[in-house]
């Protein structure tokens, strides 16, 4: 059975490459969100195995999402997908309890091997 | 405009990540000069906030854009929303790799909003150039990447 994904992200085009990336994996996109508002709203009926999140969108932004779905989820595994890949959003991202940060543009290794080790940590 | 870092630095910032991430990202080479612009251009934007204030825009022939598209893609056939849509990501990844070099040079940390894209040439109003940086790609296309300050 495929490991569910919930993605957070307000560019289609990151559902269109994630989508391309996990094609032939053990991981499929159960549910795309395109805000923070979102995937708070349906996390606790899609109940994902992963959740992936962008951190620059509109509205909510990815950290203070991640941050009310721990709060509210602490079982949430969250990994960061964002370009702002330095150690200043590592640290907030780690302090949040993201679980790992896949920085963009996506590598397909990269992304599989962040997913396979969340889950099995 | 703080005076963490010198004009002459920040220009060699945005040129080399400009550069690296085009050709990553989109497989474009860009090579710095001054060519003029093709009759369709679009101009993509993000506000940078926190730690540094400032617009960035990149204006580019729309074949370019077009072209970073269906390499992202990876098909020819493409719509107009496919251009908008993959221009403003490429421009989020350009962005958040600005903000990193920017964060490794200075220690400070930096945002940017959801970035936006336009037909034609677009300035924000009640912003001026502080810096421009022009390109031809390896097709002879035109970029041109511009650092903006808010007009006091």
């Amino acid at each position: 059975m495929r490991k569910r994904i919930m993605l957070v992200d307000d560019s289609r085009v990151v559902y269109i490459q994630m989508k391309q990336l996990l094609a032939e994996s053990s991981y499929e996109i159960a549910e795309y969100c395109s805000s923070g508002e979102e995937a708070l709203e349906k996390y606790a009926t899609v109940r994902p195995d992963l959740v992936t999140m962008d951190i620059i969108m509109p509205g909510m932004d990815g950290l203070e999402t991640a941050r009310i779905l721990k709060n509210e989820h602490p079982e949430a595994k969250i990994i960061m997908l964002s370009s702002l890949a330095y150690a200043d959003t590592y640290k907030e991202a780690d302090a949040i309890g993201a679980k790992a940060f896949i920085p963009k543009p996506l590598n397909k290794d990269d992304v599989l091997q962040t997913l396979d080790k969340v889950l099995q940590g | 405009m703080t005076t963490t870092i010198s004009q002459a630095k920040l220009q060699e910032v945005l040129d080399k990540i400009t550069q690296e991430v085009t050709e990553k990202v989109a497989g474009i080479r860009l090579y710095q000069a001054v060519i003029t612009p093709g009759e369709k251009t679009c101009t993509v934007h993000a506000d940078f906030h926190s730690g540094f204030q400032f617009g960035l825009s990149m204006c580019a022939d729309l074949a370019l854009f077009t072209r970073l598209t269906q390499y992202m893609m990876q098909q020819e056939e493409i719509e107009q929303q496919d251009i908008e849509d993959f221009v403003k990501e490429y421009f989020n990844v350009l962005c958040g790799h600005i903000a990193a070099g920017l964060f490794q040079a200075t220690m400070i940390a930096s945002r940017f909003d959801v970035p936006s894209f336009h037909t034609g040439f677009y300035q924000p109003e009640s912003m001026q150039e502080q810096i421009t940086l022009n390109y031809a790609s390896d097709k002879n296309e035109s970029v041109q990447l511009t650092h903006n300050l808010a007009v006091r």
